[in-house]
């Protein structure tokens, strides 16, 4: 048996959002137990499933590099500063 | 854990794949597997009324309600699982061998539609109230979720339920006496449902999993149903029952905790029925888990 991450969309309205997950013999199986557990009022208007074997994983170790880069960003400190000075030496 | 309970106290979610205490983990899966357990318990139930249904449409509604329970269980199962506590089948094998806990109201046999009825209408709104309670402020991320979807289809059900209730009480009185019958059946376990008071040191509202108590939970229930039930022309079986003037509340009568603590034991007076039938249908549908075991294999070996 295999365990799928169940993913919902509806249309005209969102992105598709992680709903759950649910285990299943095979792929055609897993549809009809997605629709029937997770698309019963209309929660959704298209389904996605991932085997949860096949998810390619980056943890928050692998992440952390990135949170450490303030040179990606510009808060716009620097900016009002420069504003501030040049609009005092001009009045 | 001082750390871990600081996280929690700022409105931290914790993920399955997360670090946890041990601790919270265990107790995270214990309250998510009673509620599976709960889940399939009553789904079966609501099964054994499908063929008794009157009226096509309320039938229609409850094979849907039957379905939405074992689903509800389904989802439940696959959340605790991934807590790495017990594996699926583990869970079920427990619960079919009563070893496992499920809800005091599932103890209880349904004998009439009055009963039923009463189950819809007061036993799923006191469920409901007690799932709100924990979606509202749950740490634990994967639960949230999955009880977003069930508190939904709680929501049909238990308008199902008072649309039944509205029926019987305009009904004749044979009708009527039905009900009332099943109001003294199952005022009692209703109420229990929401447990005794909380303990001072309760973990599971320590750890944001609950987010009231239980006592705060019975009493706004309390004050729902019994001027529904009254407006109704119905009595509530408890002699203590009173109006406080002063504090302008009902106040119930001292609640025997006894009948409650039996059906922990599986002393319920439906517990061996109920958990015996469950168990047979377990073993009915063996070739289904079989035949799809097949198909897992032939789908490997492709
Ligand atoms: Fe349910
Ligand atoms: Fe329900």
């Amino acid at each position: 048996m295999r365990i799928y991450e169940v993913f919902l969309k509806r249309k005209g309205k969102q992105e598709f959002r992680h709903a759950g997950s649910l285990e299943a013999a095979d792929d055609e199986l897993a549809l009809v137990l997605a629709r029937e557990s997770y698309v019963r009022r209309a929660e959704g208007d298209s389904i996605w499933l991932v085997d949860r074997d096949h998810l390619v994983v980056g943890d928050e170790e692998f992440v952390a590099p990135n949170a450490d880069k303030p040179h990606r960003h510009n808060d716009g400190g620097r900016v009002a500063e420069r504003r501030q000075r040049i609009h005092e030496e001009n009045s | 854990m001082d750390d871990f309970e600081a996280f929690l106290d700022d409105g931290g979610i914790v993920e399955a794949d997360d670090d946890m205490p041990d601790a919270y983990r265990e107790a995270v899966f214990r309250f998510i597997e009673l509620h599976a357990n709960s889940e399939l318990m009553g789904g079966l139930t609501e099964r054994e009324w499908i063929p008794r249904t009157p009226g096509l449409r309320h039938k229609m509604a409850v094979l849907a309600k039957t379905q939405d329970e074992i689903g509800h269980g389904h989802l439940l199962y696959m959340v605790a699982a991934d807590l790495g506590c017990k594996t699926r089948p583990d869970m079920l094998e427990d619960l079919f061998a009563g070893n496992s806990r499920f809800h005091n109201v599932f103890h209880y046999r349904a004998k009439t539609w009055g009963d039923q009825v009463a189950i819809a209408f007061l036993v799923d709104a006191a469920a409901l109230a007690t799932q709100q309670a924990v979606f509202k402020n749950c740490s634990y991320g994967p639960y949230k979720r999955i009880l977003r979807r069930i508190i939904a289809e709680e929501g049909f059900h238990m308008r199902f339920g008072e649309e039944r209730m509205l029926r019987i009480a305009e009904g004749t009185d044979i009708q009527r006496a039905m009900f009332q019958q099943s109001i003294d059946d199952w005022w009692w376990p209703a109420l229990q449902l929401f447990g005794p008071d909380s303990k001072p040191d309760d973990k599971l509202l320590r750890w944001h999993i609950k987010s009231e108590r239980n006592e705060v939970l019975r009493d706004r229930w309390v004050q729902k149903f019994v001027p529904l039930l009254h407006g109704y022309g119905f009595t509530i079986p408890d002699p203590g029952l009173a109006f406080d003037q002063e504090a302008d509340r009902w106040m119930v009568g001292s609640i025997d905790w006894e009948p409650l603590k039996r059906t922990l034991r599986q002393g319920g007076p439906d517990s061996a029925r109920r958990i015996s039938e469950a168990a047979a249908n377990w073993a009915d549908t063996r070739w289904v888990r079989d035949a799809l075991e097949r198909v897992s294999r032939r789908r490997e070996a492709a």
